[in-house]
């Protein structure tokens, strides 16, 4: 090994400690260091701490965030989420491995620049397909995008974002403020692109405005969104603004400091503007005061507890929060209510469990409270592993205060003295703006000893979870924690008797957490007089796939899935039929459309085979497979299952050994039926809720898609998404203009010019690229 | 103090006792295979599931511990079904043979790769002993045994299969030259007598282990010499002192031949307990009911094999049937109906690709079958027949007695081909020496020899590595088996529930070359 690697890792030790469950910090130290983890530090590590060679192995191999072989200096991460699937997300992975020339075996090009990797889901479903390299997020991505995206990001690491302060307020009066939403979405959809161009703008033409990164708006699918809120004037909002486009609507509201200014830059602008063809009709501007527009719509038809704020707070300013009512509820808490109290509230609000199974949480807050021991801990879990799910990441990017307020609450009533956030380490930005948050809290003596001068004491640190569904699970979570592999235990004892090294635990979603200040401040009777009988109060939904509008959304309990999909996603995109929802991710199931008039609680979504899940909601229309759907939820649980018990790790493999065979067209009338029995029993044979749930995308699409499986057995796959029953063919409608065969990775058309062309069957990959760019829709699937 | 009910025997145990300590005091018995009580548990391979009456879940008993009124089945065909699901998920990953693919394939079902080796260490009258188990006329056999197992030889992929029946030749004629035969330990006399009418192939086996269940044994035939239609097959094929030499043998067993002596069940059936018809093709028994599974007839003491019942092609499988109705006499005598014999669960993954046939050379030798310099008659010397058995691949398992994975599955009755949906892994062998043998694509991963290893912190020990489907046991860093396991070896042989972990040397009785 050579010193410095030597160096690199003593260092990380000294930093991270030496004890054992400090592996995974240790490990994710060493990759930030290296893109991967090399074995000779590795064995000094082990030399070094208490770490043995049989747990580094063991836990480094469990986590999907670890590589032990050498990557690309640039990491690629393909998003492969539920909404990126729908979309054509492994057509956009076969795409970059096309373009980087990688061969079956390899995931690093040649020249050791990228590593193409797969990642369950990052969170940003309503731009999908959703790219990643390295920490800049595309979205949008189609498939004959790969070189451009590669290029553009080459581009951006030589020339990286500028900074612009905001002006002072000694310098010529502000005129307004302009707000841009910079959540992971936003960033991803170009935001940050905006933002620059923007600042640009502001100084060559020397307009005094502020520009407010606010947190996520919530209008994901509409992004980049631009706020311009001026004195006198209406707010208007701009969606789906391009970078060319900013210079105008700066322009159109400010007007330069100067003449001077504005005469040169009227000069420039008309160089500017002949290198311009013609400007994109993307861009939309609604104003706020308007009805009836797809934002207001989006926004009006919901309650925003979870979200409150949403598009106006400025994520990491506490003193805007506090302006705002943060920390009310938690000085009442510590000053005027006893924990007794505190879980009564809880209680009579009828709160449950956000994150998928619904426990009564008062409840678990006084079963923790009950057990007797010295030192009890609060995790908040944020691992949201469910492709399809981004509420979490949204709630932590965006509400940090408030989900650290939620918790400090749920600290003092359950008697805990420690406090540990848990998210998953994919998401950067998240870790980022809690880590931040914490740090103010810290500052303002919101944690730490006497929090608010009473006797209570309460810290928090913060775990990155490194790469595993499973360790959504309770007991999961809290095994890697303690640095093992994410193993669940079984129940009971539960974490609220026996949890995190052994002490009672409390374990709250980070959505249930952070409806817990709302309902002190307004009562547990209002919350409670929100949503059904047995489900109170509101839920975060991440609305994505086939909507015209996608987002984070928050609904009382008891909206109908109809509602959702029509009113507040405004219908299906593209013109197409609303075929049905996948609710609850790879634990959830298919509702079909016919049945989008149940409402959404805990109760009616078990009963009709799908389940509240943390809060996926992926729409699908007329185009999507069924049975592409179950094999997609099925391949994602079955590379997630930990690998115990004999039921998930063999039982859910074989479902989808079936799912492949009915997929490639080789299935037989007996495999429906197999399949089904193989589901019931993996459900009651697993050991824990990930092989208990994972049949059931499987088992609620035979319900009520058995004509598709049908027809797959039969060769057909009736949607044309399953690559081994179809054909592309072009129609008489080709043109000639030899683009498809232009782009033709696999030279499957030759290009005749103003000729019909042909596509070779034997050469063709089906990688769709042609079907994307023919300017007439000639090319079709058979 | 807590009481719970089992198959609805109410027991009380002290709590914290899991279901299967309770069970096990009930007088119920659960099997298990990733349990081992000196180790810390993690239930995981499902197989002594009980179905929990009130909350309809199934749970692992040997983690599960009992609570206040609980209501357990433990038998139910719901349960049995559950067992034998997870055994038959399991065997769907679990690519390994129970038995090698030549003994399966020899009618006589004899235990070939334990002979070969035998031979490949010198012991050869040890070898003969194997081979007897089996077979009752090895030295007839070894010159017109048609071999159907060498047609089944591993081997064969990478050249010419192992010359098995002159191995077998060699071992019965080594014995034949010391002057004093081999005779298999006898079972308690009984008293009892028993007849066999025909001295064919058919009826000489039968006679042979009719004497090793310990009954007395009266052998008939209407020719003035003992052999049937062995008499007919050529001197150059068959010499004729072979066939002398193994009648010879039966005769210091205990058979009695009365020759010229055309009798009929009949006539002797008042002389003894049991008779076995094996007069080839007699028109006498034409109308004979014969049932082929068990060998009984219609009529009540009489059992009948070989080409009475219709023409034998193959000579090992007249012996195979002789040896059969024996059996079947056996429990007839022994108060019990006969049974079809079933062979026990018998685990098969078909054939090797190129590169297993690397790693089974490892416990081979290269080169191809030699013929014997003294020509194919007389055989082997004793230096070719030891090159020749060394060249055995050792594809049978080395515990295939006591694996539990193959005694559940025999228990159960399971299907192994039941989730057969996928390509099989590709088999791989590691050697810690001559002490260990690990074989990755038997385990079950169970993990219980990562928590033996751990014991010895001077270890690198062993370490799960990946998840889901893919999770494997190895060794960090790469080391050898020597580093990671040590001295622990033999508790992790011990402990593995499969083959995955066994010793070198096999199970007790079995041996290896050097």
């Amino acid at each position: 090994m050579s010193d410095e690697m030597l160096n690199i890792v003593d260092r990380i030790v000294a930093d991270k400690g030496k004890s054992v469950n400090m592996v995974i910090p240790i490990l994710q130290a060493i990759q930030a260091e290296f893109n991967y983890l090399p074995e000779p530090a590795l064995e000094r590590v082990c030399q070094i701490t208490d770490i043995t060679p049989s747990r580094i192995y063991s836990v480094s191999t469990f986590y999907s965030q670890f590589r032990h072989q050498q990557a690309g200096k640039h990491i690629i991460n393909i998003c492969v989420g539920t909404a990126c699937h729908v979309k054509g997300a492994m057509l956009v992975y076969d795409a970059f491995r096309r373009e980087l020339k990688l061969d079956d075996k390899s995931d690093t090009d040649a020249a050791g620049l990228f590593t193409v990797l797969k990642v369950a889901c990052l969170g940003c479903c309503t731009i999908a397909p959703v790219i990643q390299i390295d920490d800049i997020t595309y979205g949008n991505v189609t498939t004959d995008k790969a070189g451009e995206i590669i290029q553009d990001f080459l581009n951006q690491k030589n020339n990286p974002l500028s900074k612009r302060k905001n002006p002072s307020k000694g310098e010529n009066a502000v005129k307004g403020e302009i707000r841009i939403g910079l959540g992971s979405c936003c960033v991803a959809s170009g935001s940050a692109d905006i933002k620059e161009e923007l600042e640009k703008t502001l100084d060559k033409n020397k307009i005094n405005v502020n520009v407010k990164q606010v947190g996520c708006m919530g209008v994901c699918n509409q992004v980049p969104m631009m706020e311009i809120h001026k004195d006198g004037e209406p707010t208007e909002v701009y969606t789906k603004i391009q970078r060319d486009e900013v210079r105008k609507i700066v322009l159109k509201h400010f007007k330069p400091d100067s003449l001077l200014t504005e005469y040169k830059n009227r000069f420039f602008n008309f160089f500017e503007s002949l290198s311009i063809e013609n400007v994109p009709e993307t861009t939309k501007k609604y104003s706020n005061d308007q009805r009836d527009t797809p934002v207001s719509e989006f926004l009006n038809k919901q309650i925003n507890i979870a979200v409150e704020h949403r598009g106006v707070i400025k994520p990491l300013d506490i003193d805007e929060y506090i302006k705002f009512g943060g920390f009310e509820a938690l000085k009442k808490c510590l000053l005027e209510l006893n924990p007794r109290e505190i879980i009564d509230e809880i209680k009579l609000s009828g709160l449950r469990g956000r994150g998928g199974a619904g426990f009564p949480s008062g409840r678990k807050w006084e079963m923790v409270r009950e057990a007797q021991s010295e030192t009890k801990y609060v995790i908040c879990n944020g691992d949201e592993g469910d492709p399809g799910a981004f509420m979490d990441r949204m709630l932590l990017e965006s509400y940090p205060f408030r989900v650290i307020e939620g918790m400090v609450i749920a600290a003092y009533a359950v008697g805990a003295s420690h406090g540990v956030f848990y998210i998953r380490a994919e998401y950067h930005f998240a870790v980022k703006q809690i880590t931040a948050a914490l740090e103010i809290c810290r500052q303002k003596k919101i944690i730490g000893t006497n929090i608010f001068n009473s006797n209570f004491s309460f810290n928090i640190e913060l775990f990155e979870g490194a790469g595993a569904f499973i360790c959504g699970e309770e007991t999961a979570l809290i095994a890697s924690v303690e640095g093992e592999r994410g193993f669940p235990m079984s129940r009971p004892p539960y974490p609220s008797e026996s949890g995190l090294w052994d002490k009672p635990t409390l374990i709250n979603n980070t959505e249930t957490l952070s409806l817990v200040s709302w309902i002190f401040r307004n009562g547990a009777e209002k919350f409670n007089s929100i949503g059904t009988e047995k489900s109170k109060g509101t839920k975060v939904f991440a609305l994505a796939g086939k909507v015209n509008r996608g987002g984070l959304i928050e609904v009382p309990m008891g909206t109908s899935i109809k509602q959702i999909v029509e009113e507040i996603g405004g219908g299906i995109a593209g013109g197409k039929t609303f075929k049905a929802v996948q609710i609850g991710g790879p634990s959830g199931g298919c509702i079909p459309a016919s049945m989008s008039d149940i409402s959404i609680d805990y109760e009616s979504l078990n009963k009709v085979g799908a389940m509240m899940g943390s809060g996926g909601l992926v729409v699908l229309d007329e185009t999507d497979c069924m049975v592409d759907i179950a094999r997609y939820f099925l391949s994602f649980t079955q590379e997630q299952s930990c690998g115990k018990c004999t039921f998930c790790r063999i039982g859910t493999r074989r479902m989808l050994d079936i799912l492949n065979k009915i997929c490639s067209g080789k299935g037989k009338p007996s495999d429906i039926a197999d399949l089904e029995k193989l589901s019931l029993k993996t459900k009651t044979g697993s050991l824990c809720g990930l092989g208990k749930s994972a049949p059931n995308p499987v088992l609620s699409t035979i319900k009520y898609y058995r004509h598709e499986y049908e027809s797959h057995i039969n060769g057909i796959c009736p949607t044309g998404k399953c690559k081994e029953l179809i054909k592309y063919e072009i129609t008489t409608d080709c043109i000639g203009c030899t683009k498809c065969a232009q782009r033709c990775p696999s030279d499957a058309i030759e290009a005749i010019p103003h000729e019909l062309h042909f596509i070779d069957s034997a050469k063709c990959i089906k990688c769709d690229i042609c079907k994307q760019i023919c300017p007439t829709g000639a090319v079709i699937i058979k | 103090m807590l009481t719970i009910k089992l198959d609805n025997i109410e027991i009380t145990v002290p709590a914290g006792t899991t279901i299967l300590k309770a069970a096990e005091k009930a007088g119920i018995i659960i099997p298990t295979m990733c349990f081992n009580e000196s180790v810390p548990n993690h239930a995981s391979c499902m197989v002594c599931a009980v179905k929990n009456n009130i909350s309809g879940e199934f749970i692992p008993s040997c983690e599960s511990k009992v609570q206040e009124g609980m209501d357990i089945k433990c038998s139910t065909p719901e349960v049995i079904e559950f067992r034998k699901d997870s055994l038959e998920l399991l065997l769907s990953d679990h690519v390994g043979d129970c038995e090698a693919p030549c003994r399966v394939g020899c009618p006589a079902f004899m235990d070939i790769p334990q002979m070969n080796r035998l031979i490949a260490k010198g012991e050869f009258s040890k070898a003969l002993e194997i081979v007897k188990e089996e077979i009752a006329l090895p030295l007839i056999l070894g010159y017109i045994c048609s071999a159907p197992c060498e047609g089944a030889c591993r081997r064969k992929q990478t050249g010419s299969s192992v010359t098995i029946c002159q191995l077998k030749k060699f071992v019965a004629l080594e014995d034949s030259k010391i002057g004093k035969y081999y005779l298999p330990d006898k079972l308690n006399k009984t008293g009892k007598k028993t007849a066999v009418i025909g001295a064919g192939l058919a009826g000489l086996s039968a006679s042979f282990h009719l004497l090793k269940y310990g009954y007395s044994c009266v052998i008939f035939d209407k020719n003035k010499e003992a052999g049937g239609s062995l008499l007919n097959v050529p001197e150059n094929e068959l010499p004729k002192y072979i066939l002398e030499t193994e009648i010879e043998i039966l005769k210091q067993l205990g058979a009695e031949f009365r020759l010229n002596s055309d009798v009929t069940f009949d006539l002797i059936k008042n002389d003894f307990d049991a008779v076995i018809i094996a007069s080839g093709e007699n028109s006498k028994y034409a109308n004979l009911e014969i049932n082929e599974d068990t060998f009984t007839t219609n009529e009540s003491k009489l059992f009948a094999c070989g080409a009475v019942m219709h023409p034998v092609k193959m000579a090992v499988r007249a012996g195979a049937q002789g040896k059969a109705s024996a059996h079947s006499v056996h429990s007839f005598l022994s108060g019990k109906i006969p049974q079809k014999q079933k062979r026990q669960f018998n685990s098969r993954f078909g054939k090797l690709n190129e590169q297993e046939i690397s790693e089974y050379m490892k416990e081979s030798i290269p080169g191809e079958s030699k013929e014997p310099q003294n020509g194919v008659l007389p055989g082997f010397n004793r230096e070719e027949a030891i090159a020749e058995a060394m060249r055995c691949l050792r594809c049978d398992c080395r515990k295939s007695k006591t694996c539990k994975l193959r005694l559940n599955s025999d228990h159960y009755n399971v299907n192994q081909q039941k989730y057969k949906l996928a390509e099989r892994n590709k088999i791989r062998k590691h050697f810690q020496k001559e002490i260990l043998v690990y074989e990755p694509e038997k385990c079950i991963k169970c993990g219980l020899c990562i928590e033996i290893v751990k014991r010895n912190n001077d270890l690198t020990g062993l370490a799960y590595i990946g998840r889901g489907f893919d999770i494997h046991i190895d060794i960090p860093f790469n080391k050898p088996l020597e580093q990671a396991v040590a001295d622990a070896a033999i508790d992790c042989i011990n402990a593995c529930p499969t083959s995955a972990l066994s010793g070198f040397a096999g199970e007790s009785g079995n041996v290896l070359p050097d």
